[in-house]
């Protein structure tokens, strides 16, 4: 622990030096009475003076939550040499504050006392944190000298973005060759009927259409589609974020994401996950509960690096961009670099949908004519962004968080894709 | 005056200016009983009592407020700050006992030098020592 004098200290002391020599050249003894107190609890404080050994202990209730849930931090205080006032700050992160209870909170810890305090931390945010550091600084008794130290004794904490509601999933154009629950275009074991045939050898009694049988003199099987999983890559453009306040493009996209990857991964697809920006990251798909947590803790690193290097999708290792996969991308469209990448992709030939987090919400509101012409010319820009896209046959829906829902944008999408179809064949 | 640099102190939650405006209120009294005549003032202790708990609640007052205080801690000042004045006045008394009892003489003022010498020692002390 650190000691350093309190600026009372040298004012007591000053003021009874004063005191006394005044009483001394005025030949005042009432002076030296007035002094007296001042001296005496400077020499007191100078005698009595001890330095606290404190031991500090933090402990969480869990070490992994849901954003918007509450943590409990405890932080147990035992003191071998006490102190008349401790003052205890428990470091937390800007986006975690102390629901109530206050923080630092100030305590008298008396010789051999242990003490326990609990602060309970709303967990405002997605993303990876360490809780506990505490901050002690201590008073004496009469408050001439204070010690300080940091007791770091930080432990993780995961905040899980919240999921999203979600009425139904993108259909993947095309399937994988693992079962799953998608219907496929190809036949075989399923349930969903696609056509009759004529009865052959090997084919099961069970399929037998007898009705149709009846009708035409002859055996006559039922085809089935078959049931297969699909594999769905989500990238997430982290080249740049509109921000404003606490809040930004990165936390519905991410909250999307995660919604996204749990339930496509719940239906058996394969999921992987690109986080495409100022840093790469890239998790290949697989499935089960094993790989939503990989994709989850992938998330929690996220985080908008400033970078002025041009990446295209050739820095996205292969195997991470399965042939045949669903991409959907999470993008505010505001990097020329992340439309650039993904018009690449679709001229790959993947199928992919891009669900644009818009920052509209996030702009400040115009204040002259000059802004609000800006404005208009940027928003145009934009339309022209998806107009590419659009003529590249990648359906482009605008989730804007504050006015509607992700199920929302999903829907646009699945419009397009149904409008789409039809306009091929 | 020195009031005036009591409250300024405590609007500004200088501690330097609290100083001064205590050394001020101590001067006025200083003022006043160089202008009364007759024998020692038999109040003494009492206004020693009271500029010492009136400094300690400013003192109080211009700290850095960090946090929410347990009452127990509160109540444990106020005990304190109670006491400190009871033993300044008793303090006062005692000293000024001594003060209009003892004959005056060399040795005394002797014993005075040296306190107030020490004294002023002790705040060059502080002021140069640095923080362990």
């Amino acid at each position: 622990m650190s000691r350093s004098a309190t600026p009372k200290l040298a004012a007591y002391t000053g003021l009874a030096a004063l005191g006394l020599l005044a009483a001394l050249a005025a030949r005042l003894p009432e002076l030296a009475v007035v002094a007296a107190p001042f001296a005496l609890v400077t020499v007191l404080g100078l005698i009595l003076s001890r330095r606290p050994e404190i031991v500090v202990q933090v402990a969480l209730d869990r070490e992994r939550a849901l954003e918007g849930e509450e943590l409990e931090v405890e932080v147990r205080l035992e003191a071998d040499v006490g102190t008349e006032r401790v003052d205890v700050l428990l470091e937390l992160p800007q986006d975690l504050p102390v629901l109530e209870g206050g923080n630092p909170r100030l305590l008298h810890l008396a010789d051999g006392q242990r003490r326990e305090l609990t602060f309970r931390v709303a967990l405002g945010r997605w993303g990876g944190f360490r809780v506990g550091r505490v901050y002690l600084r201590t008073e004496d008794l009469f408050g001439v000298f204070r010690h300080e130290t940091v007791v770091d004794r930080r432990l993780p904490v995961k905040v899980y973005p919240t999921e999203e509601a979600i009425r139904e999933l993108l259909r993947p154009h095309e399937t994988q060759v693992f079962a799953g629950n998608h219907v496929s275009r190809q036949k075989g074991e399923g349930i969903e009927f696609a056509d009759l045939r004529r009865f052959a050898s090997g084919d099961r009694v069970r399929h037998v259409n007898w009705r149709a049988s009846a009708r035409r003199g002859e055996l006559w099987v039922n085809e089935y589609h078959a049931e297969r999983n699909s594999d769905v890559v989500i990238v997430l453009d982290s080249f740049s974020e509109a921000r404003r306040g606490g809040r930004s493009t990165l936390d519905p996209a991410l909250r999307a994401a995660a919604t996204l990857a749990a339930r496509y991964l719940r239906q058996k697809d394969r999921v992987g996950f690109v986080t495409f920006g100022g840093m790469l990251n890239w998790l290949l798909p697989s499935t089960g509960t094993t790989q939503l947590y990989r994709i989850v803790d992938a998330m929690l690193d996220t985080q908008i690096v400033l970078s002025y290097a041009w990446k295209g999708v050739d820095v996205v290792p292969r195997r991470t961009l399965a042939p045949h996969a669903l991409v959907l991308a999470l993008t505010p469209l505001l990097d020329e670099r992340a439309v650039g990448a993904l018009l690449d992709l679709r001229g790959r030939g993947f199928d992919l949908v891009v669900i644009e987090v818009s920052p509209l919400s996030f702009l400040p509101a115009a204040q002259s004519d000059v802004e609000v012409l800006a404005q208009q010319l940027w928003r145009l820009q934009r339309e022209a962004v998806r107009g590419r896209f659009e003529r590249a046959g990648v359906p482009v829906a605008i989730w804007d968080e504050d006015e509607s829902t992700l199920a929302d944008a999903l829907e646009q999408v699945s419009a397009y894709r149904r409008v789409a179809r039809f306009a091929r064949v | 005056m020195g009031c005036v640099f009591v409250a300024l102190a405590l609007l500004t939650r200088q501690t330097l200016l609290l100083a001064w405006g205590v050394a001020g209120v101590g001067a006025g009294y200083a003022v006043f009983l160089s202008l009364r005549s007759g024998t020692v003032d038999s109040r003494a202790p009492f206004v020693a009592a009271a500029l010492f708990t009136a400094a300690e609640l400013a003192f109080w007052s211009v700290e850095p407020v960090l946090g929410r205080s347990q009452a127990q801690v509160v109540v444990r000042r106020i005990g304190v700050l109670a006491a400190e004045g009871f033993a300044a006045a008793l303090l006062g008394a005692l000293l000024l006992v001594l003060a209009t009892g003892a004959r005056a003489g060399l040795a005394l003022e002797a014993m005075g030098v040296v306190a107030a010498v020490a004294t002023v020692g002790i705040v060059a002390l502080l002021t140069v020592k640095p923080r362990s």
